[in-house]
């Protein structure tokens, strides 16, 4: 197992790019009409503070990595994430989606509050928790909202941009799984501490008060924009899929707690998201922003400049 | 690994000592016990200093005669008080596990990164570009000058392309 991680590490530094490789005046602007420029402004927005705040995902997990190997593979894959989110603000830029001072959207209440969670308690959270969240998120990432973006844009700029970020994206979720073989097949008494850790009330509340309704939002807003349910349905099941194919990751209760939540969350007729979802989503919209504290500065790296002069 | 592909200057075995380097912009990528040296001197006169550091170790103000578990306790208050950005203090923070455990000694490196003229780049260096370098998160950093130091933290796989960023190209 380890030396599949050598070689990953191999694979991941040999494949880095720039968004200075891009040519971001080149022709393909112009396909982004109007009409779709108000449609997917609030869509990339969303996506941008998706890969912004799963950088600082993974810069929790390089603190938890079990192997000094899989530390610096996720030191890239925190770097990645951010090129991603520098990479479609360069395109919310290119398409004029961003204000008169191009700076970044302003990021929802829900989003707010998952940064609040990751600052505050992000290098705390046990490994399992986090390393079982964030393949689920990049599933979703990859196999739903990106796909939706690629069908409704035909900028070949766009195109080029994703087809850097989807493999990126694929050495990702190939790491994340074999993370979770890798702690699957640890011992019991391990498995069993590193549960009772992801029942701690800092992180059950965190999973109800932040994931529950920043996802139940994204989910809405994405659906009524146009993405078919059966993308997100098949997200859910590669997710179930990928984790089913490994001999130890079935060992890991965070991975059937969250595979039945996606679940849940796919079917909009489940009382999951009547009793809890939906309720959340209400009452935090009604939390005041300026009673959260001011983010870490990890929240100002973003750029949208190929060049820092 | 080669910086010879760099348009501009590239300063190592100490060369920089005693160096004006007023109006340049210097990149400094080196281990963190060099990186403590150079810094502090280079922002006497640079027009900006990008530090290129991803493994930090442990500093302290000065040498402390101590067991380790205190060396360290000095060595986070030293990193608390000299660092006001709690993000900057994370960068600068070892690893729990697999980070140096080695301290180092420096009075003002903490000091010359709290100046606007000064920043901490954190992100793996992939490249050096004839104009700069570009790190993991996608974005090239331009620089007049490189200061490194006798052991570059680059990987031996790491790639000195020699390939102009787009936006020249194209200008």
């Amino acid at each position: 197992m380890s030396s599949h991680f050598d070689e990953m590490l191999r694979t991941i530094k040999d494949k880095q790019w720039s968004l200075a490789d891009i040519d971001w005046d080149s022709p393909g602007a112009e396909t982004v009409t109007d009409e779709l420029r108000a449609k997917m402004t609030p869509f990339m927005a969303d996506l941008v503070w998706i890969e912004h705040v799963g950088a600082r995902g993974f810069a929790s997990l390089a603190k938890k990595a079990p192997t000094p190997v899989i530390e610096e593979i996720y030191r890239y894959f925190h770097a990645e994430e951010q090129k991603h989110a520098n990479a479609e603000l360069a395109l919310m830029k290119r398409w004029g989606m961003l204000d008169e001072n191009d700076d970044m959207p302003e990021p929802n209440i829900n989003v707010k509050l998952a940064i609040k969670v990751l600052d505050r308690y992000g290098d705390s959270l046990p490994l399992t928790g986090l390393a079982t969240l964030i393949p689920l998120l990049e599933c979703a990432l990859d196999g739903a909202l990106v796909k939706f973006l690629l069908d409704e844009v035909q900028d070949p700029v766009c195109h080029e941009v994703f087809r850097h970020i989807n493999s990126d994206e694929a050495r990702h979720i190939t790491v994340d799984f074999q993370v979770l073989e890798l702690i699957g097949a640890g011992p019991k008494h391990r498995l069993l501490i590193e549960t009772i850790g992801n029942l701690k009330p800092q992180v059950v509340l965190g999973l109800i008060v932040v994931f529950v309704p920043l996802i139940n939002k994204m989910r809405d807003n994405i659906v009524a924009l146009g993405l078919p349910e059966k993308k997100l349905y098949n997200a859910v099941k590669r997710f179930a899929t990928i984790g089913g194919r490994g001999e130890h990751t079935r060992r890991i209760p965070a991975y059937h707690v969250l595979k039945a939540q996606a679940a849940m969350i796919v079917d909009r007729s489940h009382p999951y998201h009547r009793l809890l979802a939906d309720p959340m989503v209400k009452l935090t919209s009604l939390i005041p922003a300026r009673l959260l504290s001011k983010p870490q500065s990890w929240v100002d790296e973003i750029t949208h400049r190929p060049v820092a002069e | 690994m080669s910086l010879a592909d760099f348009r501009g200057e590239t300063l190592g075995h100490q060369r920089w000592r005693g160096r004006d380097f007023s109006g340049q912009r210097v990149a400094v990528i080196a281990s963190a016990r060099e990186t403590v040296d150079i810094v502090p001197e280079l922002v006497r006169t640079a027009l900006f200093v990008k530090v290129f550091q991803d493994r930090p170790g442990w500093v302290l103000p000065r040498p402390v005669p101590a067991l380790g578990p205190l060396r360290q306790v000095a060595a986070r208050l030293h990193l608390r008080l000299g660092v006001s950005d709690d993000w900057t203090r994370r960068l600068l923070t070892p690893h729990p596990r697999f980070g140096s455990p080695h301290f180092m000694v420096s009075e003002d490196f903490y000091a010359a990164l709290e100046r606007p003229d000064c920043k901490l780049i954190a992100w793996p260096i992939y490249a050096i570009t004839p104009d700069g370098v570009r790190t993991a998160e996608g974005i090239e950093h331009r620089v007049d000058c490189i200061v490194h130091g006798e052991t570059v933290p680059l990987g031996h796989d790491t790639a000195v392309t020699t390939k102009p960023a787009r936006q020249e190209r194209t200008a």
